[in-house]
């Protein structure tokens, strides 16, 4: 037996471990402490990319913690005991290795960064707390658990948010994701609970096997389906996202983006694994779709009138999730019609899926991109910036492949998942492709907004002794660039290997529902 | 890993773009090497035209601020982003006040 069965349980044990010694390691001084939060932070990384690996080579992971076995899914005679069930399948595998980069790169940012502040015990405690939450939501195999890692990311990330709490403007901030979140996570709660009343199981797979068509079923779904679509930001339920995204240190927003992605992936999860084909209507994917154009021209829109940088660019997080939510609204309507899953939905879910690791990939690079402007100036507002680029040469060459990338400009990988979207969205109906475009091109014009303003234009007196950001800081950056880049000259290995696995993962339910079962009767799950 | 993209309605190859990019790269150099040599750096040639005006020793004075870009597009839809603007209230009640009234929409919408 490898020991690589337990890499589930390591994804949570070692960002948990980081937390609960972060203080700790804080005794041994300054030093000591970044040690600690880099080396568990490439600790994670790596845990995640051999799951991701071990996953595609021998299929879908299951592990069990506080049961009879790690390996046994369903004791007792078929009955549902209380235990945590882990399930990696191909999509969650492909979300915690895209969630771990980001997060790798927010803590290398964050060392430089947040040098100047103090009470960093805390901050890397927390930090690793969220991550933990966000990695459990990723891999968890039952509904209770998915509310509790849910929580801890979601209670982490508060705490983040009004990390600077001597500014007003984020202790705001984190008051108001706190509402919206708590009461997000309280009716996921009561979703899980309407299902847990009828059919008195909590387990993912074994509730895909069972689900009916009800009353309960659907109020269930529909409970699910606003909280996580909330918590991801689509429109009319964004309000927070820039508040936070904007008032969180920027390598917080870089992880901060990963754990919004943890609720689109739980989102996604709901519709497709444990409803899937059986939902009886089309109104819940016309629901994803409409919440989806919204997003894309709201967010957009928004965006191009921002002077703040952080806003503007959090604004572009909700017109990117609404590109996201189209492509798997769009899957989720084909799902049930084979001929039209061929012909256009399939390619919609894998614009959809490529499409969330680019966002996570350049939305993280500008959000650090933007920390690193206000780390050099002081400035958060593009008035008050200009000629940067004479300065910051390194932070504007990344910025620019960042802006390129989410501008969808050939032939960088934003170009690739749009195109996927465009052409498939089209065959539903013409109108969603041009919204799509149409938002493209408000993402490039507050893009060269942001890069006219802030790097070009005259060198100003004020900003005669700004320099680059530390090397630190630009390993951070360099991280994402170096991704972004990679996924866009090789496009084909990225959707062979990163997309399409992922994609049929999604759609594939019965194997999801069937490893559970599997694991049960022959007592392994790797 | 060299092939091309398909979509199921047409194809990307990011290495036609690359080279594309390449062609118009060194078409720009060619082009600027036809450049006249005897220009003289730090002489008058390479004062900026300001109008024939000073020019300004702090670039302070002579930015664009981004509150100026596209303004004739945020005026031309001016009704839009009041609109807009004006639905972004900042107010934490709001906020929840949105949530709950889209989980009602899309509950009546699937259970009716």
């Amino acid at each position: 037996m490898s020991w690589q069965v337990h890499l589930p349980a390591l994804l949570l044990a070692v960002p948990l471990l980081g937390a609960f010694l972060a203080p700790l390691t804080a005794l041994g001084g300054k030093g000591l402490r970044n040690t600690w939060f880099v080396l568990v932070s490439a600790a994670f990384t790596v845990i995640a990319f051999l799951l991701w690996t071990r996953v595609g080579s021998t299929g879908t992971a299951i592990y069990v913690m506080g049961g009879q076995g790690w390996n046994l899914a369903l004791p007792s005679g078929m009955s549902i005991p209380v235990r945590i069930l882990m399930e990696v399948d191909a999509f969650s595998a492909f979300m915690v290795l895209l969630s771990a980069v980001a997060a790798l790169a927010g803590a290398l940012f964050s060392i430089a960064f947040m040098d100047r502040f103090s009470g960093l015990e805390k901050f890397v405690a927390l930090y690793f707390l969220m991550v933990t939450g966000m990695f459990g939501m990723e891999i968890t195999g039952d509904f209770f658990n998915f509310f509790v890692f849910l929580e801890i990311s979601s209670v982490a990330s508060f705490g983040l948010v009004a990390f600077w709490r001597d500014r007003g403007e984020a202790l705001e901030a984190a008051f108001k994701y706190m509402l919206v979140s708590t009461l997000g996570a309280l009716m996921v709660l009561v979703a899980v609970a309407f299902l847990y009343s009828k059919y008195n199981v909590v387990n993912m797979a074994t509730l895909g096997k069972v689900i009916e068509w009800g009353m309960v079923e659907k109020t269930a779904l529909v409970l699910f389906l606003t909280a996580l679509a909330m918590k991801c930001g689509a429109v009319p339920m964004h309000m927070w996202m820039p508040d936070a995204y904007a008032e969180a240190p920027a390598g917080v927003t870089c992880a901060l983006i990963a754990v919004s992605q943890a609720s689109l992936y739980g989102l996604f999860r709901v519709t497709y694994t444990i409803f899937g084909a059986f939902m009886g209507s089309p109104v819940i994917p016309w629901v994803i779709i409409v919440l989806g154009v919204l997003s894309m021209f709201i967010g957009v829109s928004m965006a191009v009138i921002q002077k703040e940088v952080g806003r503007l660019i959090a604004y572009h997080s909700v017109s990117q999730v609404g590109y996201m939510l189209l492509g798997f609204g769009v899957g989720l309507l084909a799902l049930s019609d084979a001929r039209a899953m061929a012909e256009y939905g399939f390619t919609a879910l894998k614009g959809g899926i490529y499409h969330i690791v680019n966002y996570t990939m350049y939305k993280g690079l500008l959000f650090l991109s933007a920390g690193a402007l206000y780390y050099a100036t002081g400035c958060r507002n593009l008035n008050d910036m200009g000629g940067l680029g004479r300065k910051m040469p390194k932070t504007m060459v990344l910025f620019m492949i960042a802006a390129a990338a989410i501008a969808g400009l050939p032939p960088f990988n934003g170009f690739v998942s749009k195109l996927y979207l465009y052409e498939s969205t089209f065959a539903v109906h013409p109108i969603l492709a041009v919204f799509a475009m149409v938002t493209s091109v408000l993402t490039l014009a507050s893009f060269v907004k942001i890069f006219q303003t802030a790097f070009l234009g005259p060198a100003l007196k004020k900003f005669e002794n700004v320099r680059e950001v530390p090397g630190t800081m630009l390993i951070g950056m360099s991280v994402l660039g170096v991704a972004i880049l990679a996924l866009s000259l090789f496009p084909t290995w990225s959707v062979n290997h990163l997309v399409e696995p992922a994609a049929k993962a999604l759609v594939d339910q019965a194997s999801y529902v069937g490893a559970v079962f599997a694991a049960s009767l022959t007592g392994g799950g790797l | 890993m060299w092939d091309q993209i398909l979509t199921g309605f047409g194809y990307w190859d990011v290495y036609a773009w690359i080279s594309f990019f390449l062609i118009a790269g060194g078409m720009v150099f060619l082009i600027r090497s036809l450049g006249r040599k005897d220009y003289k750096q730090g002489s008058d040639q390479d004062e900026i035209f300001f109008g024939s005006n000073p020019v300004p020793e702090d670039g302070e004075d002579l930015k664009v601020p981004a509150s100026s870009a596209y303004w004739g597009y945020t005026q031309a839809l001016k009704p839009f982003y009041d609109v807009l603007v004006g639905f972004h209230t900042g107010i934490a009640t709001d906020y929840a006040g949105w949530y709950i009234l889209v989980t009602a929409l899309v509950a009546l919408l699937i259970l009716l």
